[in-house]
Formats: structure tokens, C-alpha cells, sequence
């Protein structure tokens, strides 16, 4: 974003408030060629985000097929959201999901960056072994779900047998179907993890040094250097990984949702873009479908500005003076 | 999982674009002072390193381990699939031939391929024309406009889906592969903010020199900025790459006739017919699987180098 | 160029452009419509089939002779099995296939949306004989008189059960084949194995939630009225068999255990359940007896009819269907396809080159339910083996019996819903979430107002 230089050849605003300083013919030329290179950005965002928008906005209050003409129903699909024990259900999965996703998926990213951290040379092998996982195509880690965490016969449950643990039907007891995509989610923290170990690396030592000589011990540095200096990366990791915990679809789907599988219950397995996939692309019913969206960017919107007030408290910029 | 948040425009809900954009937090400066980079702790206490180096060899071969795992299940004949031996007893080729036979592999891989590369190729291009548009050139409202991209990238894909789609419909291009690339030619948040960073880091000077040797902003965007920033350049087309190649919703939404399928979408048809619900062929889904998967390991190795700094400095500069 | 007129004209552009976005697809459709199909037109140049498979000769020799038939036609299959999302959305853009493939309880509910088209006139222009077909079978795919689908195929359950571990536990298939209950659930007892919470011999699976119907019916309850409008799911009789299907499980370690175990058999293998030994008995689907001649022969298997608890065979008929899509570019040629798929001579054909196999690889023919009377009758005369060996013998025996005796659900324009309701009230209580009574009473509010909104809409536009 720019810093406060006002643009090159602006003229100085006239003395009166509020009217619109002219342009040089200079400037005028810097606009529109920097106009002109931002022009496919903004038919973009005209055609695909703009109108949409305003689209889907009318379409919540349609009752509308495809295979006939919309039909305005005004807030009816709101109400019948509100009533829609699914909704309750997919709205219910999706926040147990975030709660129980993000912050083990932080904690474990920030785990493995310190290790790195503390790896010397080879942290870079390591690292790319942690990153690797991530190039899996979705669906194939939907594959790998429901193989690896077969409840009689998986890997998984083989390797807690080892250490006397019997572990649960990962893929059929609903208690234990969101633990198992949040477990199998942890196989792609790879990325965050590069994102805290490079946050890592950038404290700079004299900070250490101090605590150090302070007698400050390992958690108290942690504590007081550490989880301060890269606050900015845990917070992005966070929220990141919030919004796209909220809009999960791909794995679950695979695994347990589309032809093959409308014999066997996968409520627990519900998340709310998968309602609302349902609802659109199978049962038709784009204006119900256009208001489920609405409600998910409500509460996108909500969660994220908790965070966004939460995050003014808790991390430190060092650009920042506050 | 980290998955992009953005608009409409590219990523749609569940897409996973390896790294994140920024949320909307106070911006860092594009530049910041070189500062002493902590030491990797070279020397001292080589037995907590020790340790260390053998939990984080442990940790390393949990998270490969899936991966041969799945390699080696595609050796196995049927009943074998689940013994969990990483040799296989009885380790054959045929499921390969088999899968070959059951799906149209070649011309699922020859789809993904061909929206791959458009896509890629779309974004990477309008996305650096556009990053280009806010480095280089100032204006009043420029900041403003560019805040206006960042929000975009919050944007929940759900919300844009079904309008989207009705678009497309329109068009008559439902049931092409259109829809899964086209998009891609306006640009897209992430990657305009990411470009954006590393043309603001450009000196002035090359382009105040060949301004005057009269070359237009064309010459200057195509012949000076993009060769300078070539690992951003790849970088943007390998993220996107991913993100194409793997992508799931949108060819659920766009393709029904299975001649079209991208892999990705051919590999949860296989799943459906041949897995739990259907007939429980697991070493066709799994060998589909290191089908779909092998490509984007290998993508992987060929562009190390880029995916990994590429995270780190979106990481460090958000 | 300046920014400003430039915003202004693109927004004005697509105001005006997207302003006729919001239009339905059905108005600038050139294919086929309800009113306007004539199937006595001449076909076109192709026609795409979706959702049908040619993985065995039956379908294969079937599929080979109806292309042919078609002559210059060119015939495009994608093969797997229907995708209901895929389909819907197929119709919704515009862009349906020429003939759809599904299973005769999808049928209802695409014909209530406008998906399918009624195919009286089809079966006039084509001379289908629709009086060969099995009653309960076309019944299930015709509404308000109007036939929606060409039905294929005919899926009976009878009971299979290992001769080996019922000998040795003192029993035999008689205590199995559900005419007593109490003998099933001894049965359940007896034969299962486990090692703390790990299953190694199922007693009985009672396949829940597929065949509720079944279990209901054998306790004289019907899931929905003979009209197909009012639900009964909250019929005694019905929570009786639910109970007891459930307490089968419960018995074994919970439903959960016993699926698990079940998804990673070899169920079309060599190393089947019977062949394996980890299954005393269940009720399953008749095609299974070739799976089991041709991978197991030698495996220790017994048969027989499933039975009601007076002693008669009983069977819960489900099966397949042809539908021509809202919208198809060429209808005409896709009821000719149908035609020729679904006639007696083209039964007849694929059963030959299938007897003819199995006696090349020294196996047995085991007939096949086609869905057409006819088919089934000359090919149980013509072709099924009279002495084959046991117990093969008792499966065939089986097997016709359960097809003589069989229903289907009455067709209703909201099968899927319907369908739904009743499964995830199972899969509720399978998963302990909720105890049977209070799941069919929530499944039967679901279920009624699902069939009283479909039927509704139907009745307005039909009557």
C-alpha cells in the first residue's frame, strides 16, 4: 500500500475543502497506463465478483431451478434456513471442526518449525520433507483417510494397537469421523510450518542474547522473545488456516460423500459447503443454496474480525509504532 | 489445511493454493533493514541437536511414510491392499494395466494438463500485468484500489459459486473446461498482491534509463520488470499450477460428461465406483491415486527451489 | 482512456448483459420438451448414454446388438454408475444425455422435477411390449398411468450362509433365512468370533440400512401406503424390525465394528467372506451367487429363499431403469436404444453368451432376473441347467422363488427423499445417535412432508 508521497506531478489542492485538484497531463498519463495494466483485474472483478455479488444477493430471495424461471419468494429461504435442522447440523460440524482443527494445526506447525529451528544445516531436508505431504491432491488424501483410518484394518489403528491403544472407527463412528479429517489435515502443515520456521529465523539473536543473560530459561525466552517476535506469522497461520477450515469440502467430500456413497450415513461428515454444494448442484435449489452462502460469508466475516480485534492485543509489528 | 481465501476469480471454496494471502492487517513496508539473522544455533549443544535431528528424522519419515505407502499399495494385488507391508508379498503390475483399462486415464491426465497450463499461464501473465499497474505507476485512489484486491481475497469462494455458475450456463459453456481456467485471465488477488511486492523491491533507475531511450510502458513492464523478477514469475505459475491440477469443486460443478474429467475429478468417480460404496476395488482407487498424485511430486522436486521460498517470503512479508 | 467512462460503460454492459442471466434454461432449449417430442421423428447422428456400465456379457451383448441396431447412429457411452449430482446438473445446463441410466427408486424423483420425460409415446412409436415386463417393476417407474422408465434388471435378496460354520454350531440354513427370528439371533451368537472389540467371524449381518424394506415386510409391514402418499414408517411392525435388525449388530460389537470389517473383505474376490470364513450368513442380493461361482467354487456355501415368518419366500425388489432426459438432442434414437436393450431376443442373446461361457470355464449358469417376465421364464427353461451341481441347485431354486415373490415400493414422485428419510433414521440409530422409535418418528415427518410437497406439485401440474 502507499506510504503518505502524494502522487508524482499532482498539482497542490486549491485552498477551498472538497474540490477535486486537476491533473497535470503528466499524472493524467501515469493514471491511465497504470489504469490500463489494472484494467483486466477490474473487468474480473466486475464479471466474476462484483455482479455475483449483487446476483446472489437476489438469488436468496428466489426459488429458482435452472430448469425454470426464478421465482421471488423474498425472505422465505432465510426462514426456512432458520428452521432447516441440516443447517444447524452443517453449521454445528463445521465450527467443531475449526475449534478442534486450527489450534492443533498451529500448535504442531509451531512445534515442528522450532525443531527446525533448532537443526542446524539440515533443517532444510527436513523441511521439505514436512512439505512434501502438501502436494497431495485433496482427493487422494480423501483416499488415503479412509484407508490409513480404517477402523478394523488401517495403518493408523495398526500402529496404536502397537502401543496397546484401540483406536475407534475412524470412518464410520461419527464421533470420531471430524477427529480423523482434522488428523489426516495435519499431514498438510507442511506450508505453514515453513512460513513460522522462516519467522523463526528472522528474531534476531541479540534478543536471545539479552534473555540469556538476563537468566531468562528456555520457556521464559520462548515466552517473552519468541512467541512475541513471530506473532505476526501465528496470526496469519491462524487466520488462514480459520477461513479455510471454515470452507472445508474437498477431502470430506471425497471420502465420504457423491455416487458411491448414499447408502451409509455421513452426517457427522456434513460441512456446510458440502450442504450447500448439495443443495445448488444436486438438489436444484440455487436460491437456498445462494442463501446458505450468504450465512457462511456472515460468519467468515464475524470469526475474522474476532480475530483481526483479538490480534491488535496480542501481536507485535516491528514496523508498528504503536 | 492452508487454502486461499479468495474471491471468485480463481480458487473457489476447498481449493488449496499452498499458501495464503494476507489477511487485512496492517501492511509491512516493502523493504525492511538487513538485521542479524538468528545463527542456526550451530554449535551449541550438539547433544540437545542430536536429539533434536532424530525426533525431527522420526517426524520426517511419518509424514513421507503415506505417500510410499500408497506407492507400494499399488503394487499389491486385491486382498493385499490392507497388510500395510511397505514391500508388497506379492508385488504386481496389473493393477496399473487394470485402471488403465477401467478409466480413460490418458485422457483425464491430457485434461488436467491442458486446463493446468491454461490456467497457470493465464493467471501468471494478467496477474503481473496487473501487480505491475500498482507497483510501477502512482495515482491518487491507487491505495484505495488496492485495498479493494486484498478484500477480494476473503472473499469465501460459496459465495460467488452459484452465480458464477448461472454465468457460465448462460454462456453455454457449462460442460466445457472453460470455466476452469478462464477466469484466471483477469488475475487474481493472491498472486497481484504477491507480484506486487517483489516489482515495489525493483530500483527505479533501469526504468528512468530506458524511459528515456524512449521505450514504452509496455517495453518496460515485458523487457525489464518481468525478466528481473523471474522467480516470482515461475513461482506464481507453479503455485497456480497446483492449485489447478488439484482442484475438485470446480470441475464437480462444470464437467458431467466423464470424457472431460481433469484427474482429479476422474479419480472421485473411480472412488465412487470402485471404493466403499461400490465395489470395493481398493487397489484401482489406490493405484488412480499415485496416478493423480506422481505429477505434482514431481512438479514439486522441478520447482523446490521456488515453492519454498516462495511460502517463505509470503509468509515473512504478510 | 479514462477511468471513469471506462468504469461506467463496462458496468453498464454487464447490467444490461447479466440482467438476462436470471432466465431459465428450459425457454432457449432447442431438445426435446414434454410437449414437444416426436418419437416417431428419424433419429439423429448420436446419441450419449449416461450412467450405464458394460463390465459383464449381459451388458455387454446387449449394448453390442443395440448399437448395432442403431446402425449409423453414433452410440457415446461414459461409463460408471450414475452420479445423481452430475446428472441433475447435466439437465440443469442445458446439456443432458440422450438416455440416463438409474436405479427405479431414482426414477420418481427425476421425473417430479422435470427431469425426465414420460415415455408413452415412446413406447407406442417403438412398439415396446410393455406387458412383458415384471408388474412390480414397471409399477415402480409409472405415475398417474404415464411410464417414465424402461425397467432392467431385477435385484432379489435370498439368503446365503457358510454350510461350515453353521454345521459346526449345530445349525442349518433354516435358522438362518429369517423366517424365525429368535433362531437368527441365536444364530448371531453362535456363529460370530471377536477378540475383545475385533471381529473375526460375522455371526449374521442383517444389511441394514439397504433392506429395511425387507425386514419390515417380513414382519407384515409395508414402509409406504400402496398409493404411494402416505408414509408408514412409523408402523409398529416397522420399529419391530428395526429393532431387531439393529439388535443383531448390537450383538456383535455395534454396527460400526461390523462395517469396518466388512469394507475390507474381499467382497469380489477369491477371498470372499465365505470363501475366507468370516461370515455365518446374511441376506444379499441374487447376482452375488455368480461372484461367489465364479471366485469360490469350491467355497462352503448354502442357500435359501429369504422368508417371512410364515415360512414363504419374500424379496424387496429394486432394479434399474432407462430414462430419456428433459432436453435430449436425440430422443428418438434413445428410445430405439431402449427398445432394443430391454427386448426378450436381446435377454435372450446375452443370457446364451454367458451359459455358453460359464460352461467353457466348467462353471454354472445361474440364470439372470432380467425385470422381463418372458426373458426370465424362457431362459430359466432354455438355458439354466436343470441338475446343476449343489449347492448351486439351491440358489437357482432360490433365486426364482424370491423373484416370483417379490415387491417393490410403490412409485411416488418423491422416491429419493422418501428413500433418505428412511436410511439416515437407520444410519441414525446404527450410529447410536438416536434410539429407533424416536429416529422412524423423526424419518416419518421428514418422509411425509417430502411426499406431501412432491405429490402436491405433481397433482398441479398433471391434474
Amino acid at each position: 500500500m502507499t506510504t503518505a508521497a502524494p502522487a508524482r506531478g499532482q498539482a497542490a489542492p486549491s485552498s477551498g475543502r472538497g474540490r477535486r485538484p486537476r491533473l497535470t497531463p503528466s499524472a493524467r498519463r501515469e493514471r491511465n497506463a497504470g489504469l490500463r495494466f489494472i484494467s483486466p483485474w477490474i473487468i474480473g472483478f466486475l464479471i466474476f465478483t462484483a455482479w455475483p455479488i449483487l446476483y446472489s444477493a437476489y438469488l436468496s430471495l428466489t426459488d429458482y431451478d435452472v430448469l425454470s424461471d426464478p421465482s421471488f419468494v423474498g425472505l422465505e429461504n432465510y426462514q426456512r434456513m432458520v428452521e432447516d435442522p441440516k443447517v444447524r447440523l452443517a453449521l454445528w460440524n463445521t465450527l467443531v471442526y475449526t475449534v478442534l482443527q486450527v489450534p492443533t494445526y498451529v500448535i504442531v506447525a509451531l512445534a515442528l518449525a522450532m525443531l527446525l529451528n533448532q537443526a542446524g544445516r539440515s533443517a532444510g531436508f527436513f523441511r521439505t520433507a514436512f512439505f512434501i505431504p502438501k502436494m497431495t491432491p485433496p482427493v487422494a488424501v480423501g483416499v488415503l483417510l479412509l484407508l490409513l483410518f480404517n477402523g478394523q484394518y488401517g495403518l493408523i489403528n495398526r500402529m496404536l494397537a502397537v502401543v496397546g491403544i484401540d483406536g475407534p472407527a475412524w470412518t464410520t463412528d461419527p464421533m470420531w469421523i471430524k477427529p480423523g479429517i482434522a488428523l489426516i489435515s495435519l499431514w498438510s502443515v507442511g506450508a505453514s510450518v515453513i512460513i513460522l520456521f522462516a519467522a523463526l529465523r528472522d528474531v534476531p539473536t541479540e534478543l536471545y542474547d539479552a534473555a540469556r543473560v538476563d537468566g531468562a530459561g528456555w520457556w521464559r525466552r520462548t515466552r517473552t522473545v519468541t512467541l512475541p517476535m513471530i506473532s505476526g506469522g501465528i496470526f496469519f497461520v491462524t487466520v488462514v488456516n480459520t477461513i479455510a477450515a471454515f470452507q472445508m469440502f474437498d477431502e470430506a467430500y471425497s471420502a465420504y460423500f457423491g455416487a458411491g456413497n448414499s447408502t451409509y450415513s455421513n452426517d457427522a461428515a456434513l460441512f456446510y459447503v458440502i450442504y450447500l454444494f448439495r443443495e445448488g448442484f444436486q438438489e436444484l435449489h440455487m436460491g437456498y443454496a445462494s442463501a446458505l452462502a450468504w450465512l457462511l460469508f456472515v460468519v467468515i466475516m464475524l470469526v475474522t474480525a474476532v480475530q483481526l480485534v483479538v490480534s491488535r492485543r496480542l501481536v507485535y509489528y516491528e514496523s508498528e509504532q504503536r | 489445511m492452508t487454502a486461499v481465501p479468495t474471491s471468485g476469480t480463481t480458487a473457489v471454496a476447498g481449493a488449496g493454493v499452498p499458501v495464503p494471502g494476507a489477511p487485512v492487517a496492517p501492511p509491512m513496508p516493502p523493504s525492511t533493514p538487513p538485521r542479524t539473522r538468528a545463527p542456526r544455533h550451530g554449535n551449541r549443544r550438539p547433544v540437545l541437536r542430536g536429539v533434536v535431528i532424530v525426533v525431527l528424522a522420526a517426524l520426517a519419515v511419518a509424514f513421507v511414510y503415506p505417500l510410499l505407502w500408497l506407492l507400494s499399495a499399488s503394487f499389491k494385488p486385491r486382498g493385499e491392499v490392507f497388510d500395510n507391508r511397505l514391500i508388497p508379498a506379492n508385488p504386481t503390475f496389473e493393477n496399473y494395466v487394470t485402471v488403465w483399462q477401467e478409466a480413460p486415464l490418458a485422457l483425464w491426465l491430457g485434461n488436467t494438463v491442458l486446463v493446468t497450463v491454461l490456467a497457470a499461464g493465464a493467471v501468471t501473465l494478467s496477474s503481473a500485468l496487473v501487480a505491475w499497474g500498482f507497483a510501477h505507476f502512482r495515482f491518487r485512489g491507487r491505495g484505495a484500489l488496492f485495498g479493494l484486491v486484498l478484500a477480494t481475497m476473503m472473499l469465501p469462494g460459496a459465495v460467488t459459486l452459484i452465480p458464477t455458475f448461472l454465468i457460465w450456463n448462460q454462456l453455454g459453456l457449462v460442460g466445457t473446461n472453460v470455466p476452469l481456467w478462464a477466469g484466471n485471465l483477469f488475475g487474481s488477488a493472491f498472486y497481484i498482491f504477491l507480484l506486487r511486492q517483489f516489482f515495489l523491491s525493483l530500483p527505479r533507475e533501469p526504468f528512468e534509463a530506458a524511459r528515456l531511450d524512449g521505450a514504452n510502458n509496455w517495453v518496460m513492464f515485458w523487457r525489464i520488470a518481468v525478466p528481473l523478477c523471474r522467480p516470482a514469475i515461475i513461482l506464481t505459475f507453479l503455485f497456480e499450477a497446483q492449485a489447478s491440477w488439484t482442484d475438485l469443486m470446480r470441475p464437480l460443478v462444470y464437467l458431467q460428461d466423464s470424457s472431460t474429467f481433469t484427474i482429479p475429478r476422474g479419480l472421485k468417480a473411480l472412488i465412487d465406483q470402485f471404493g466403499p460404496g461400490g465395489e470395493s476395488q481398493w487397489e484401482i482407487v489406490v493405484t488412480a491415486s499415485v496416478i493423480t498424485t506422481l505429477p505434482m511430486i514431481l512438479l514439486f522436486f522441478l520447482g523446490q527451489r521456488h515453492f519454498v521460498q516462495g511460502i517463505s517470503t509470503t509468509g515473512s512479508k504478510g | 482512456m479514462r477511468a471513469r467512462p471506462l468504469a461506467a460503460t463496462a458496468t453498464a454492459t454487464l447490467v444490461l448483459a447479466l440482467a438476462a442471466c436470471a432466465q431459465g434454461t428450459q425457454d432457449d432449449q432447442d431438445g426435446a420438451t414434454a410437449s414437444a417430442v416426436d418419437f416417431g421423428a428419424d433419429p439423429g447422428d448420436s446419441m450419449s448414454v449416461m450412467g450405464f456400465g458394460t463390465g459383464d456379457e449381459i451388458a455387454q451383448v446387449r449394448y453390442d446388438r443395440a448399437v448395432e441396431t442403431l446402425g449409423d447412429v453414433d452410440v457415446k457411452l461414459a461409463e460408471g454408475e450414475l452420479d445423481i449430482q452430475a446428472f441433475l446438473s447435466a439437465v440443469a445446463s442445458g446439456n443432458p444425455p440422450d438416455l440416463v441410466y438409474a436405479n427405479r427408486d431414482q426414477i420418481g424423483t427425476f421425473a417430479s422435477r422435470g427431469a425426465i420425460l414420460p415415455l408413452d409415446d415412446c413406447v407406442e412409436a417403438q412398439s415396446i411390449d410393455t406387458d412383458a415386463f415384471r408388474d412390480e417393476a414397471l409399477q415402480q417407474v409409472t405415475f398417474d398411468g404415464r411410464v417414465y422408465g424402461v425397467p432392467e434388471f431385477n435385484q432379489v435378496q435370498i439368503t446365503m450362509a457358510n454350510s461350515d460354520l453353521l454345521s459346526e454350531a449345530g445349525l442349518d440354513v433354516s435358522d438362518v433365512n429369517g423366517s424365525d427370528r429368535a433362531a437368527i439371533e441365536t444364530a448371531t451368537s453362535e456363529l460370530m468370533r471377536a477378540d475383545g472389540n475385533k471381529l473375526s467371524v460375522i455371526g449374521y449381518d442383517s444389511k441394514l440400512p439397504e433392506f429395511l424394506p425387507l425386514w419390515a415386510k417380513a414382519g407384515g409391514a409395508d414402509l409406504i401406503s400402496e398409493d404411494g402418499r402416505t408414509a408408514q414408517l412409523d408402523d409398529p411392525a416397522v420399529l419391530e424390525a428395526l429393532e431387531f435388525a439393529v439388535g443383531v449388530y448390537d450383538k456383535q460389537g455395534g454396527f460400526a465394528a461390523v462395517k469396518t470389517f466388512r469394507d475390507s473383505a474381499d467382497f469380489f474376490g477369491a477371498g470372499n467372506q465365505f470363501a475366507t470364513n468370516v461370515l455365518g450368513a446374511m441376506p444379499m442380493e441374487q447376482w452375488y451367487i455368480n461372484v461367489l461361482n465364479e471366485e469360490s467354487p469350491d467355497a462352503p456355501v448354502a442357500f435359501d429363499a429369504f422368508r417371512g415368518s410364515d415360512g414363504e419366500a419374500l424379496a424387496y425388489a429394486t432394479g434399474s431403469a432407462w430414462g430419456i432426459p428433459e432436453g435430449a438432442e436425440n430422443p428418438q434414437a434413445a428410445c430405439a436404444f431402449v427398445k432394443a436393450m430391454t427386448e426378450t431376443d436381446a435377454w435372450m442373446a446375452a443370457a446364451e453368451e454367458r451359459a455358453a461361457a460359464r460352461e467353457r470355464d466348467g462353471l454354472v449358469f445361474t440364470g439372470v432376473l432380467t425385470g422381463n417376465e418372458d426373458a426370465d421364464e424362457r431362459i430359466r427353461s432354455e438355458l439354466v441347467p436343470a441338475d446343476a451341481p449343489q449347492p448351486w441347485a439351491d440358489a437357482i431354486t432360490a433365486m426364482y422363488e424370491a423373484n416370483d415373490a417379490a415387491f417393490a415400493t410403490p412409485a411416488n414422485p418423491a422416491d429419493t427423499e422418501f428413500e433418505t428419510a428412511w436410511t439416515d433414521a437407520v444410519n441414525r440409530v446404527l450410529n447410536g445417535q438416536q434410539e429407533p422409535a424416536e429416529a422412524l418418528a423423526q424419518a416419518q415427518e421428514e418422509a411425509q412432508s417430502a411426499l406431501d410437497e412432491a405429490w402436491e406439485r405433481w397433482d398441479e401440474e398433471e391434474g
